[in-house]
């Protein structure tokens, strides 16, 4: 008996496979989702022994998302993104040497800060026979802050749509004009721009497991420093490079996936980094999800990186106190509670970060003061219909 | 795990539909069904020949058109599968072969006269459709239906949607082309009736599935008897007669749309060949010959049986 397929059943199935409801590759979605997130990130006060002066309440910021994505016919689909966040607090204003010689903080205007941020943008996807392009564009409004941007991004299925191929290709045009500049000696207005390319190539490697690699590009030039700081002068031209890797893998027993991914990053300030971090996502029923996550971070300090600023050295030299140019480590864990209730998906995530210079995998010469920890919990909710 | 089954009926495409799926909620079963169903009157409402706003009818009125016709990315992939099967079929199985419904009504047995038939054979031939990029071009007055496509490609599609709501076993069951999801809890397979063509209520044969899709072509309801003579609804787009091969083909194969097709070509086939062609395909499959024999193919391995 014939137990080969014969090459016209081949012929057929290869047909028959690319039919876009049939095929397993990116389809636009049947259906629209309207999305809402409430997330609250909380950076712990400073201690009197890090900051002896004035303000001691750091950023507290409140996040609201808002998501709708809609067919529009069977090949299009259209994604809107707004958001809205409001923050209070302080950022660190300068760093200064203390009575004992240790670095101390000193947080910006004792009635801190208080901003809104503004973001809208509106996307598009064209779903072709093996692949997908896409575009969108932006707009974001703070009170000192401006920022449009486009992006592209292109995908391609080959091999039986074992591997994915995608291009992406961003840009951003920023205006800066700090609050009370001239109260300050500020500077009035600046600007900066982005711009950035990235690769990237997703295998599939079985049923239960596949991986990802990344590269991204991106340039910055233009206005780079914080104008909110006393002293703090960067370089205008900031080259950034960074490679990805992720794999993922679904354990049929424990109907559980692990993802893991690792990403190395380096850029001309100075500052390289590791990232390796962890998620486990858990199916209990057939509705709920536990997701608990671990993750760490370390980088090097910018070559022009100081804990304590120097207001005598001349004005054409680099210099920042900011705490993210230094040499840290920093941990977190979250857990995340996801449960499907029809058509609605609820998430709840908790996360607490730490950063510290103590954690660094690389040498710290100079260790920042001004390094935060963090409470973020977020609730979402979807709708599907 | 509490799984129970939820059945759902409803009429598309011109037939009886039924979908039935296993969810531990009640609830989410039905809303998951209701999905499934709004997928099948989607392709439904897109593609069926009958309705005037349809993208078929569409198509059919951009005949003669120079400038064509944009067609949408599902739509080319199914021209695509249309193509194939007119390739692997030499020419039998023909989207273009429709145009001869405006003579042969199967409602009233009336036999049309060789005139009549040979005016509308020059406008049948898929090879003369053609294509500049996206747009097709259709010379003037021909007419394309995916009808022998479509239902199948339907509870395709419904299964995969399915899936994608995690559904894990399932069936879809579009006027007797199935597409199942999995097997049914337990690794318990689906048994599918297949309906004897001279009595459509009885069933000639069972067969089991496990996964996949099964698909029937025969004289079920659109056939008539005319001065002793069996006319078959399905037409032969070279001479414009209706086949005189197999009375009835079910095929089981990894997706409806191609059981469909493979059962669809046994049928324009003439009767040997149409049986050649099922069991060179290796796959399970059952057929009825002109005088009421029943054929199968592997049937053994699906544990089908023929009824007596």
């Amino acid at each position: 008996m014939a137990t080969n397929p014969s090459p016209s059943l081949i012929a057929l199935s290869a047909t028959a496979l690319a039919l876009p409801g049939i095929t397993s590759a990116d389809a636009p979605p049947t259906q629209s989702t309207i999305s809402y997130k409430f997330s609250n990130y909380a950076e712990d006060d400073l201690s009197r022994s890090e900051a002896p002066f004035g303000d001691l309440e750091r950023y507290d910021i409140d996040v609201h998302q808002f998501q709708f994505i809609t067919p529009i016919d069977s090949s299009f689909s259209l994604h809107i993104d707004a958001n809205y966040e409001s923050l209070t607090g302080a950022s660190p204003w300068f760093t200064s040497k203390g009575v004992n010689g240790d670095p101390i903080v000193n947080l910006s205007g004792a009635s801190g800060i208080r901003d809104r941020r503004s973001e809208f943008s509106i996307g598009t996807k064209y779903y072709l026979f093996n692949g997908s392009v896409g575009g969108n564009i932006g707009y974001s409004e703070e009170d000192d802050y401006r920022s449009s941007y486009f992006g592209l991004t292109g995908e391609r299925h080959f091999n039986n749509e074992m591997t994915t191929v995608s291009l992406g290709f961003s840009y951003s045009s920023d205006a800066i004009f700090p609050t009370d500049a001239e109260v300050f000696n500020r500077v009035i207005s600046e600007d900066k721009r982005s711009t950035s390319a990235i690769i990237s190539v997703s295998q599939i490697i079985s049923q239960v497991s596949s991986f990802q690699i990344a590269l991204s590009l991106t340039k910055q030039s233009g206005f780079l420093s914080d104008p909110y700081k006393l002293k703090d002068i960067r370089p205008d031209n900031r080259t950034q490079i960074a490679l990805t890797n992720s794999y993922r893998h679904f354990f049929i027993n424990a109907n559980a996936a692990w993802h893991v991914n690792y990403r190395y990053y380096h850029d001309d300030f100075g500052i390289s980094s590791h990232t390796f971090d962890m998620r486990w996502y858990q199916n209990l029923r057939q509705s709920i999800q536990l997701v608990p996550s671990v993750r760490f971070y370390s980088q090097s300090a910018a070559s022009f990186f100081t804990n304590v600023d120097n207001f005598v050295k001349p004005a054409d030299e680099y210099q920042s106190s900011d705490h993210r140019l230094s040499a840290f480590g920093a941990f977190s864990g979250g857990l995340s509670f996801v449960a499907n209730l029809g058509s609605w998906t609820a998430t709840l995530t908790a996360e607490r970060y730490v950063s510290n210079d103590s954690y660094s995998a690389y040498k710290v010469s100079q260790p920042s003061t001004a390094l935060v920890r963090y409470n973020r919990i977020s609730v979402g909710l979807d709708y599907t219909f | 795990m509490n799984l129970s089954l939820k059945r759902f009926s409803f009429q598309a495409m011109g037939s009886y539909c039924e979908i039935q799926i296993y969810n531990e909620s009640r609830i989410n079963a039905k809303r998951i069904i209701r999905k499934l169903a709004s997928e099948v009157r989607r392709l439904e409402q897109k593609y069926s020949r009958y309705r005037s706003d349809s993208l078929v009818a569409e198509i059919n009125h951009s005949a003669g058109n120079k400038l064509g016709i944009k067609i949408d990315t599902e739509t080319k992939a199914l021209f695509d599968h249309a193509l194939n099967c007119f390739e692997q079929s030499k020419g039998l199985f023909d989207i273009t072969t429709g145009i001869l419904n405006r003579i042969w009504d199967f409602q009233s047995p009336q036999v049309p006269k060789q005139a009549e038939i040979d005016r509308l054979l020059p406008l049948i031939g898929f090879q003369k459709l053609s294509w500049r990029k996206s747009r097709l071009i259709m010379p003037a007055n021909m007419e394309i239906d995916f009808g022998g496509i479509v239902k199948e490609y339907a509870a395709d599609a419904a299964a995969k949607l399915a899936r994608r709501l995690e559904v894990q076993h399932g069936l879809v069951n579009l006027g007797g082309d199935f597409a199942v999801i999995g097997a049914q809890p337990k690794n318990q397979p689906w048994s599918v009736g297949v309906a004897d063509p001279n009595k459509p209520d009885n069933m000639m044969a069972k067969i089991e599935l496990l996964d996949g899709g099964l698909a029937s072509s025969g004289d079920y309801e659109r056939s008539f008897v005319h001065a002793g003579k069996r006319y078959s609804h399905i037409l032969n787009p070279k001479t414009g007669w209706p086949c005189t091969g197999l009375r009835a083909v079910s095929v089981a194969a990894n997706l409806c749309t191609v059981a469909g097709s493979l059962a669809t070509i046994a049928m324009l086939k003439d009767e040997k060949a149409g049986l050649d062609w099922i069991r060179e395909s290796g796959l399970s499959a059952v057929a009825m010959t002109s005088d009421g024999r029943i054929e199968g193919n592997r049937l053994k391995n699906v544990k089908s049986e023929a009824l007596e």
